[in-house]
């Protein structure tokens, strides 16, 4: 204790953390803050990635905010993060609800959480093949008697990205219930049994109790889903390409095939900016306000 | 005397702590250093990068073939993503590891790396194997920028029509000859409820368009490549007339269909395929037998009235980045590939047609086609996927990927296409 207190050695204490932290240091900015220095320099500038990029100020930016096809971006990416908002993280928590606590829980939910192990790239050439026209989901449908065996459920706005965000659902649904499985372990039992000594039951006990005792928890699960459909890419890719047209791109398809397909850097950098910008605005104004609202509880 | 040693590693401990990051960052900076593309100096072996994955066998070949010929072989280095492959080429022009050889793509994709100058001169090559009968005149052109030829040509395709014989033969169909006679043929495959043609929403959703455009007015083709006609002029809103009323009738499978084009040949479900002479590569990797299994024959101009066949061609070339570390190396290999032995490896491996006339493949179609070609009838035009520029054809793809799911928007498609070609043209 005494050796610690000089001066000295703390100060070598000081300088051998910032040497062992130097490394870290480094590599965070040497891979992540030069490059997205890099790419707001490029958002000013005119390049398709060869020779030297000309300064342009805010030309990408008035482009991209004039860009009638980014508008259906923006009403794509909305409906994603709705979608994933909504239908997984509810099927998530309805899962893990009904089956906490339960004999063989554990089981139920197991089959759920498979599909996490497969890469959104290899769920997203398995669907494109059961959505396409005709495919496997068309032939269940004829099969049961249903209409929409022909129905182009990838070719038509908005039906492509809804039955995209099914498709994605089905792949998120499990590890949202695990998360959420995690939050009702963390729930003391006395305020559960005080609320069924008092009567609760049911939905109510869920409602008033258990509910509100989730908060955290859901918070991030919810936080986490904003911020990935937001960045929603691969699945589209894959699925669609964000077609036909443009009738399925996200803003992170946009930037990707205007960047590295189009290979304008300077507009597609403009757009990475912006979708940086967009989440950190959206998701640091939900976890504002939800962990004041969790502070007032 | 071990308290010691403790004392004295505390001691040392911040300057531990700093060359641990210094290490560590200079094995971050200084990693792959000496690697280069020839194995470091080693000029036995060019390596060639590529956007071809799935072709590293065929490389191999080539490279066997020639470390036999030149004492040069070849390290192949593919990539199956061409968009992470444009990207990787371009970045390497602004480091030292210049790229000795690699794939392109002619049209504005060349221009955009002569006008910047990194890539090396051709024409000393290129003049040679013309005068030594190893490549036609007429391909020059798509090497050619402001009088002087850039990369030689590894791979060329004409692009032809497929068709499954079974099924030609079962309704007593001839290959057609004329664009009538494929309309009436189109005509009775529908009827006996078998789709004609095959077309795609993504990336080959340019092929109908240029078919038609080719066969119907070559002249604008060419172009809209350069930036001389609109696609809101006549003869461009007539071929898409032309393509509605085929998509109409029923011509075409569904353009959101996942399976591969090969694999809807082989089982009938469509009964023609728009390809490229490569593609004789993919339905011969399923099991079909050229002229017995598959035919394919020269798709009839529209207009009849045109004097000679517009046939598009695909050439694939192989650039060297300007300053290339193993020039010398690099010019040796080059002027081989455009020789015989060069192009009966290559087109042998990959089953494909050969540019070199005295190059003969074992595939008789394929001859048949190379000699067709070379007769002079022809009217050859560079496909439009190399003849337009990067940021109008991005635009062009998704209008005609939604052009050919909803065929009733043709106007609103060439707008923003148009609208694309006026930014770039300006």
């Amino acid at each position: 204790m005494t050796a610690i207190s000089r001066p000295a050695t703390r100060r070598r204490v000081n300088l051998a953390a910032g040497g062992f932290s130097l490394p870290a240091v480094v590599l965070v900015a040497g891979l992540l803050y030069l490059p997205f220095l890099y790419t707001v320099y490029l958002s000013f500038t005119s390049y398709n990635g060869l020779g030297t990029p000309a300064w342009t100020a805010w030309d990408n930016y008035r482009t991209i905010f004039h860009d009638p096809d980014l508008a259906t971006a923006a009403r794509n990416t909305l409906l994603w993060v709705v979608g994933t908002v909504t239908v997984p993280v509810g099927l998530g928590l309805l899962l893990a609800v009904s089956t906490y606590g339960r004999r063989f829980g554990t089981w139920l939910r197991l089959p759920f959480l498979l599909p996490y192990a497969v890469s959104g790239v290899g769920v997203g050439v398995v669907w494109g093949f059961i959505l396409q026209t005709g495919g496997a989901f068309g032939q269940a449908l004829d099969f049961a008697g249903l209409p929409g065996k022909d129905t182009g459920w990838l070719l038509d706005a908005p039906v492509n990205t809804i039955a995209m965000i099914a498709a994605a659902s089905w792949q998120s649904v499990g590890v949202n219930a695990l998360l959420f499985v995690v939050g009702l372990q963390s729930i003391p039992r006395e305020p559960l049994e005080a609320a069924r000594l008092d009567g609760a039951t049911g939905f109510r006990l869920f409602r008033h109790i258990t509910w509100p005792l989730l908060r955290p928890i859901t918070t991030v699960v919810v936080g986490l889903s904003i911020v990935g459909s937001l960045k929603t890419f691969d699945i589209v890719w894959v699925m669609t390409q964000g077609g036909p047209g443009t009738s399925s791109e996200t803003f992170a398809v946009s930037m990707y095939k205007t960047t590295f397909v189009a290979g304008d850097y300077g507009v597609g950098s403009a757009l990475a900016v912006a979708l940086t910008v967009l989440t950190l605005v959206v998701s640091i104004s939900y976890l504002r306000r939800q962990l004041s609202g969790a502070r007032a509880v | 005397m071990r308290g010691e040693t403790v004392r004295s590693l505390r001691r040392r401990t911040p300057l531990i702590a700093a060359v641990l990051a210094a290490c560590t960052a200079l094995a971050a900076c200084g990693g792959g250093s000496g690697g280069g593309a020839g194995g470091g100096g080693d000029v036995s072996s060019l390596t060639l990068y590529n956007d071809k994955g799935a072709w590293k066998a065929n490389f191999q070949d080539l490279g066997k073939a020639s470390k036999a010929g030149t004492g040069i072989d070849l390290s192949p280095v593919g990539y199956t993503d061409e968009n992470a492959y444009q990207a990787f080429i371009k970045s390497s022009f602004r480091t030292s590891k210049r790229p000795d050889l690699f794939t392109w793509a002619t049209g504005g994709q060349l221009q955009d790396l002569v006008k910047q100058n990194l890539v090396a001169e051709t024409t000393g090559a290129w003049t040679k194997a013309i005068a030594d009968g190893d490549v036609p005149e007429a391909l020059k052109q798509y090497f050619t920028i402001d009088g002087k030829q850039y990369c030689v040509p590894l791979s060329v395709g004409y692009w032809v029509m497929y068709y499954n014989k079974r099924i030609f033969a079962e309704h007593n169909i001839e290959p057609p000859t004329t664009w009538a006679q494929l309309m009436a043929a189109a005509d009775t495959l529908k009827k006996a409820g078998i789709t004609p043609f095959y077309q795609t929403n993504v990336l080959f959703s340019f092929v109908w368009f240029e078919t038609l455009l080719a066969g119907t007015d070559p002249d604008a083709y060419e172009g809209l490549g350069k930036g001389t006609v609109k696609y809101t002029d006549p003869p461009v809103q007539h071929v898409m007339q032309l393509w509605k009323d085929m998509i109409d009738k029923g011509y075409f499978n569904d353009p959101g269909v996942k399976t591969d084009p090969q694999a809807m040949v082989k089982t009938g479900q469509v009964a023609m395929a728009n390809f490229g002479t490569w593609f004789s590569g993919s339905l011969n990797s399923l099991g079909m037998k050229s002229d017995s299994d598959y035919g394919l024959f020269t798709i009839p101009n529209v207009d009849p009235s045109l004097q000679k066949t517009s046939v598009i061609v695909e050439a694939g070339p192989l650039c060297s980045a300007a300053n290339a570390p193993h020039k010398a190396a690099v010019d040796k290999f080059n002027a081989w590939l455009f020789t015989a032995p060069g192009q009966v490896a290559w087109s042998n491996s990959r089953g494909d047609i050969s540019f070199n006339p005295k190059a003969k493949t074992t595939d008789p179609l394929l001859t048949a086609q190379a000699s067709f070609v070379g007769g002079g009838q022809v009217r050859l035009l560079n496909r439009y996927f190399e003849a337009t520029p990067a940021p109008v054809l991005t635009a062009a793809l998704d209008a005609f990927g939604a052009f050919v799911t909803h065929p009733d928007n043709a106007q609103a498609q060439l707008a923003k296409i148009q609208a694309a070609a006026d930014a770039y043209w300006k």
